[in-house]
C-alpha cells in the first residue's frame, strides 16, 4: 500500500509538472483529486484496511493530497501567468497604425480671436454691449461728426437698406446709441460684424469683425489711450510686443491716430484710434471741458492674420473646413 | 500722390535719406507707404487723408517736412504777380451765376500759343509724379497743379465766344461731351463752365473737347478757380469720373492760391516759351475766404496730449507749420491760413503741436480714478453656451455671410431685407434664416471632397416686417452631413439621420436648461415632410430641424447624401429655459430594474408611449429608456415592438419585487389603454 502510494505520489508529481496548460492541469487534477479521482478512490477504499493500517495510511494519504493539491494550485498560478502573457502577447496590435478619429467640435477662428479681445479688454475694464448690424444711418455717420459728402465716407461706401438704414461700417456706431443713454464716466466695447461695399479680394472684404472701445472720464489723454493701446496690444500679441502711433484723421476723433505693432521685422498697422471728438461728446450733452476720451478699434481678422501669417481675408469666410480644422481652439 | 525727392527739394533743403524722410513725414502723419524709384530718382508714394487736401502737392509736403525738421521752406513765388484786370479783361469776361458752388474764378490769357512736347525736365518730373505729358500747354497747367495744388484748366479761346466764361449750373437736357471723348448727360445741380450759350467743361472735373487745346491752338484761356468741394463730389460720383483735378477740389483747394497759380503758369509758359502771357487777370472773387483766429489754451493742450509741454514749445510747433501764433493773455491765438481748413478748434490745434512734437514721445499711461468692472455682453452670454455646447456635440463652428441671394433654402416665413444699392444678386439680399449659408458651406465643402461636414454658426438674421421695420434677431444653426462617427481604418459607421440632429438639438437644449421639449412633424417646403420636427418647449416653438427635402437637394447638386440643418432662435430657446441646477444627494438605496417589451400600433408616437409609462410610474419610476425598435415577422404587420428599461428608486428605503410588480402592473395597465400590450 504504501509502496503504491508513493508511486502515486511520484505519478501525479510528474503528471503536475509536465501539464503545459491549464486545461490539462484541470484534467491532472480530476485524475488525481476528482470525486472519482486516484487518491479520492484510495481513500474511499480506507475502511477496507485493518484498524492499526488506517489512520497509518489515513494520515499518510491525507498529506499526499495535501501536497498534491498545492503543487496543482502553484502550477495552475505558473500556467495562468503564462497563458496571460501569452495571450497579451497575441493581442499586440500595430500601434503604428492611425488613431480611431474622433468628432472634436471647433469654434471658428474668428470666435477664438473674439474672445482673446473680450478677454483683455474686460480685463482693462471695458464693459461689453450689443449693438445692432443693421443699424442707422445717423449712428453710424451722423453722430459721428461726418459732414455729409465727407470723403472720408469714399472708404466707407455702404450697403444702403433705406435713406436712414445700413448696415454698420464700423462698430464705432455704438457710441451714439450709448453716450444717448449714460453719463460719464463709462468704458465701453462693442465687437461684432461690419461691411463696406467694396470689391473683394485677399485684404479686402464686404463683410469684416472689428472691435470699438471707448471710455469718457475726467482728464483722459492721448497717454491713456496709448497706455490702454500698449496693454490691450501686450495682452494680444505678447509682452515684448512694441507699439507705435502715429497721427492719421478719422472724423470721429481729435486728435487722430494710428497704431501699429513691431511684428517679424515691419511695422503693422492694427487699427485707428483717438481723443473722441469734442462735437460727439457736445451732441450728446456731454461737457468736453469736464470730460475727455478716447476711442479705438481694430479690424478681428487682422489678428489670426498677423498671428498665423494668413494671407487671404477671404479663407474666414470661406469656411474650408481644412482651413478651420487648422485652428482648434 | 507720388512725390519726386528730387523735386520736393526745389522748396526745402531736406538732407535726410529718402528712407528717414519717409519714417519722419510717417510719423507725422503724412503717410508714406512706398518709396520707389524712377530712373534711380527716389520718389515717396505718400497717403494722404482726405482731411489734408493742402498736402496733395510739392509745396504742400514740402511745408511739411520744413515743419517735421524744422528748415525754411522757399515758396515758387512767381516774379511777377498779378492783380489787375489789365489786358485780359479786354478779351476775356468771366461771369458767376452762382456763387455757392463757385466762390472764385479767375482766368489769364497766353497769345501766340506754340503747342509742343514740354522741356525734358518738365516731362521727367510729370513722369515721376504719376503723370503723362502730353503738351507744353497742358503739361504747365499739370505741373503747376502738382506743384501748388491748385487744378488749372487751358480752353482753346478761340473756340470761346467772346471769350465769355459763364459758370452756372446745367439745364435740364444738357450734354458735354468731355476729353475722354465721352458724352455725358448733366444733371440740373451739376457745376459747368459754359461759354455764352453750353457746357464747355464739367467744372473742376474735365473740360469739354469742344475747346480742347489742339496742335492748331492759338490762343489759350487759363482757368484757375475754387469750387465747393461737395458738389465737385457729387458731380464726379455721378458721372463717374474721378480726375486728378476733381480728386484736389473735392478735398478742399487754397482759395487764396488761385491767382498765384495762374502766374506761375504763366511764368511757366513764357519761361519754355510756349506763349505770350497778356498782363492781368479777370478774377471774379465775389467773397473773399478770411483768416480764422483759432485759440489754444496750454493747460488744454497738456490735458489732451498727456505732456508737459511749455508755450515757446508750442508756439514754435505752430510756427513751423506757417501758422502765425502769439501769446496774448495766456492762451495761444494761432491765425489759421485759408490753406488749413482743417483746423477749427482747439482740439485741431493741440494736434498739430502733437504731431510736430513727436507723438513717440507721448508717454504710455493707465487711466486711473474711477473703478470700473467689465464685462461680457447679454447677448455674448448667451451666444458662448451654445457655440459650446455645440462643439460639444462636435460640430465645427462657421462665419457665413449676412449679404446674399435669395435661394430655395430662405426662411419661407420671412420676408427678406432688400440691399437698396446691391452691385451683384449675391449681396442682394440680407439673410433670414442660416440654414441656406450653412448648407452653401456644406456644398462648398463637399465639393473639395470633405465628406464629414458638422457645422453651426449663432448670428444675427434679417426680415422686413409688415409694418416695414426691420428685425434683426439671433439664430442658431446647424447643418450635418456624414457618418456619425468619423471614418477610420477599421469601422465604417451608420450615415447621419434625423435622430443625430435630434442629439445635437437635445446637446443645444440641454445648454440652456430647457428640460422638456416636444416635437411635432414640421410642415415646410425646405425639409423632408416626415422627417423633420418642430421642437416645442412650454407651448413655444424654439426652432426646427431634420433632413431635407430631396427635391432641395437635387436643386444644389447633392445627390445619394442625406443632409440635416436645424435654426433656433436664441433668445426664445433661453426664455423657455426652466431648469435649475441644484444639488441632489447621490442615491442611497438600490435601485430595483425591469425591462418591458411592448408592441404598440405604427401610428402610437413613442413620446405618448414615454409619458404614459412616466404618469402611470409615479415617484417610484426613476428612469425609462428605450433601448431597442423592432419590426418585422415575429410581430403583426402595422406594429412595432419597443424594449423599455424602466429604473425604480425610493429615497427612502430599498424597494421589494412586489412593489415594483405592482407599479408595472399599473404601467401595462396604462400602456393598453393606448393600445399596447406586452409583447409574449
Amino acid at each position: 500500500m504504501e509502496e503504491r502510494i508513493r508511486t502515486l505520489l511520484e505519478e501525479a508529481t510528474q503528471a503536475i509538472l509536465s501539464a503545459s496548460n491549464t486545461a490539462e492541469l484541470e484534467t491532472v487534477e480530476i485524475r488525481y483529486l476528482g470525486r472519482k479521482g486516484q487518491v479520492t478512490e484510495l481513500l474511499r477504499a480506507l475502511p477496507t484496511l485493518s484498524p492499526e493500517e488506517r489512520p497509518r495510511f489515513g494520515q499518510l494519504l491525507n498529506s499526499v493530497k495535501a501536497q498534491l493539491q498545492t503543487q496543482i494550485d502553484q502550477r495552475r498560478a505558473e500556467l495562468q501567468r503564462k497563458e496571460r502573457e501569452q495571450r497579451l502577447r497575441a493581442e499586440r496590435v500595430d500601434i503604428t497604425l492611425p488613431p480611431r478619429p474622433l468628432r472634436v467640435g471647433l469654434k471658428h477662428p474668428l470666435t477664438q480671436t473674439m474672445e482673446r479681445v473680450r478677454a483683455a479688454l474686460i480685463g482693462l475694464g471695458f464693459e461689453f454691449v450689443d449693438s445692432p448690424e443693421l443699424d442707422d444711418y445717423r449712428y453710424n455717420f451722423a453722430a459721428l461728426n461726418y459732414p455729409d459728402d465727407h470723403p472720408a465716407m469714399d472708404e466707407q461706401m455702404s450697403f444702403y437698406i433705406s435713406d436712414t438704414r445700413l448696415l454698420r461700417t464700423q462698430t464705432t456706431s455704438v457710441q451714439g446709441r450709448i453716450m444717448e443713454k449714460r453719463k460719464p464716466p463709462f468704458r465701453i466695447a462693442v465687437i461684432g460684424r461690419c461691411f463696406r461695399n467694396e470689391t473683394v479680394d485677399a485684404t479686402h472684404h464686404h463683410t469684416f469683425h472689428q472691435v470699438d472701445a471707448f471710455m469718457v472720464d475726467r482728464g483722459i489723454s492721448m497717454a491713456d489711450l496709448k497706455g490702454v493701446l500698449a496693454a490691450f496690444a501686450r495682452q494680444m500679441f505678447g509682452e515684448d510686443v512694441q507699439v507705435r502711433f502715429r497721427p492719421d484723421f478719422f472724423p470721429f476723433v481729435e486728435p487722430g491716430v494710428d497704431y501699429a505693432i513691431y511684428w517679424q521685422g515691419g511695422w503693422l498697422e492694427l487699427g485707428g484710434a483717438g481723443l473722441i471728438h469734442p462735437n460727439i461728446l457736445r451732441a450728446h450733452g456731454i461737457d468736453p471741458e469736464e470730460w475727455t476720451g478716447f476711442a479705438f478699434g481694430l479690424g478681428i481678422e487682422r489678428i489670426p492674420m498677423i498671428q498665423y501669417q494668413i494671407d487671404d481675408l477671404r479663407l474666414f469666410l470661406e469656411n474650408d473646413l481644412r482651413f478651420l480644422q487648422k485652428y482648434g481652439a | 500722390m507720388r512725390v519726386p525727392i528730387e523735386w520736393l527739394r526745389e522748396y526745402v533743403d531736406v538732407t535726410a535719406s529718402p528712407e528717414a524722410l519717409a519714417h519722419r513725414l510717417t510719423m507725422a502723419g503724412l503717410e508714406v507707404e512706398a518709396v520707389e524709384h524712377e530712373e534711380g530718382e527716389p520718389v515717396l508714394n505718400v497717403k494722404v487723408t482726405p482731411n489734408r487736401g493742402d498736402c496733395l502737392s510739392m509745396v504742400g509736403v514740402a511745408r511739411e517736412v520744413a515743419a517735421i525738421y524744422n528748415l525754411p521752406l522757399r515758396h515758387p513765388m512767381p516774379a511777377a504777380r498779378t492783380a489787375e484786370p489789365g489786358e485780359a479783361a479786354q478779351v476775356a469776361k468771366v461771369e458767376i451765376l452762382d456763387e455757392d458752388l463757385c466762390p472764385r474764378y479767375a482766368a489769364r490769357v497766353v497769345r501766340n500759343v506754340r503747342i509742343a512736347p514740354s522741356p525734358d525736365w518738365m516731362q521727367r518730373r510729370l513722369l515721376a509724379a504719376g503723370m503723362r505729358p502730353i503738351n507744353n500747354v497742358v503739361d504747365v497747367t499739370n505741373y503747376v497743379m502738382l506743384e501748388m495744388g491748385q487744378p488749372l484748366h487751358a480752353f482753346d479761346l478761340d473756340l470761346l465766344p467772346n471769350g465769355h466764361i459763364v459758370v452756372r449750373r446745367a439745364k435740364p437736357g444738357e450734354k458735354i461731351t468731355t476729353l475722354d471723348g465721352i458724352e455725358r448727360d448733366l444733371q440740373p445741380d451739376m457745376l459747368m463752365i459754359c461759354d455764352a450759350t453750353h457746357p464747355v467743361a464739367v467744372a473742376g472735373v474735365m473740360g469739354g473737347s469742344e475747346t480742347e487745346v489742339t496742335p492748331g491752338t492759338r490762343n489759350v484761356l487759363l482757368e484757375s478757380a475754387h469750387f465747393n468741394p461737395t458738389s465737385i463730389r457729387r458731380t464726379s460720383q455721378r458721372l463717374q469720373l474721378s480726375t486728378e483735378a476733381s480728386y484736389r477740389f473735392e478735398r478742399v483747394v487754397d482759395p487764396s492760391g488761385v491767382v498765384a497759380a495762374l502766374d506761375r503758369a504763366c511764368e511757366l509758359l513764357s519761361q519754355i516759351g510756349a506763349g505770350e502771357p497778356l498782363s492781368g487777370v479777370v478774377d471774379v472773387y465775389p467773397r473773399p475766404a478770411s483768416e480764422r483766429i483759432v485759440t489754444l489754451r496750454p493747460e488744454r493742450c497738456n490735458l489732451l496730449l498727456g505732456l508737459n509741454l511749455d508755450v515757446p514749445t508750442m508756439v514754435d510747433c505752430l510756427r513751423r507749420l506757417q501758422l502765425k501764433a502769439e501769446l496774448h493773455d495766456g492762451v495761444i491765438h494761432v491765425t489759421v491760413p485759408t490753406f488749413r481748413p482743417d483746423l477749427n478748434i482747439e482740439e485741431d490745434l493741440a494736434e498739430e503741436v502733437g504731431r510736430v512734437y513727436g507723438y513717440e514721445n507721448i508717454p504710455e499711461r493707465l487711466p486711473f480714478g474711477h473703478t470700473h468692472r467689465g464685462g461680457d455682453s447679454p447677448n455674448t452670454r448667451l451666444i458662448r453656451p451654445l457655440q459650446e455646447a455645440f462643439v460639444r456635440a462636435g460640430l465645427i463652428e462657421v462665419h457665413t455671410h449676412t449679404l446674399r441671394a435669395p435661394g430655395p433654402l430662405d426662411d419661407p416665413h420671412r420676408t427678406p431685407v432688400r440691399v437698396r444699392n446691391a452691385a451683384s444678386e449675391e449681396l442682394s439680399t440680407l439673410r433670414n434664416s442660416l440654414i441656406p449659408s450653412l448648407v452653401d458651406v456644406v456644398v462648398h465643402n463637399l465639393a473639395r471632397r470633405q465628406t464629414e461636414i458638422f457645422l453651426f454658426e449663432v448670428g444675427a438674421v434679417f426680415a422686413q416686417l409688415p409694418n416695414g421695420e426691420y428685425e434683426e434677431t439671433l439664430k442658431a444653426g446647424f447643418a450635418l452631413t456624414g457618418s456619425v462617427f468619423p471614418p477610420g481604418w477599421d469601422a465604417r459607421y451608420p450615415a447621419a439621420d434625423f435622430f443625430s440632429a435630434k442629439g445635437v438639438v437635445q446637446t443645444l437644449l440641454e445648454a440652456v436648461g430647457v428640460a422638456e421639449a416636444e416635437y411635432q412633424l414640421l410642415t415646410d417646403p425646405r425639409f423632408h415632410p416626415g422627417r423633420s420636427a418642430r421642437v416645442l418647449a412650454g407651448g413655444r416653438e424654439a426652432g426646427i430641424f431634420g433632413e431635407l427635402h430631396p427635391d432641395v437637394l437635387e436643386q444644389l447638386d447633392i445627390t445619394r447624401r442625406t443632409v440635416l440643418a436645424g435654426e433656433f432662435d436664441v433668445h426664445t430657446l433661453w426664455s423657455l429655459a426652466t431648469r435649475r441646477v441644484r444639488y441632489v444627494p447621490l442615491p442611497k438605496y438600490p435601485a430595483v430594474l425591469r425591462d418591458l417589451s411592448i408592441i404598440t400600433p405604427e401610428d402610437v408616437p413613442y413620446q405618448t408611449v414615454e409619458r404614459t409609462v412616466k404618469q402611470a410610474g409615479g415617484t417610484l419610476l426613476e428612469s425609462v429608456k428605450l433601448f431597442d425598435v423592432y419590426r418585422g415577422e415575429r410581430i403583426p404587420e402595422g406594429t412595432r415592438s419597443l424594449a423599455l428599461s424602466l429604473t425604480f428608486r425610493s429615497p427612502e428605503r430599498t424597494l421589494t419585487d412586489e412593489e415594483v410588480d405592482a407599479v408595472v402592473a399599473h404601467i401595462v395597465r396604462a400602456l393598453e389603454e393606448i393600445g399596447a400590450r406586452l409583447r409574449a
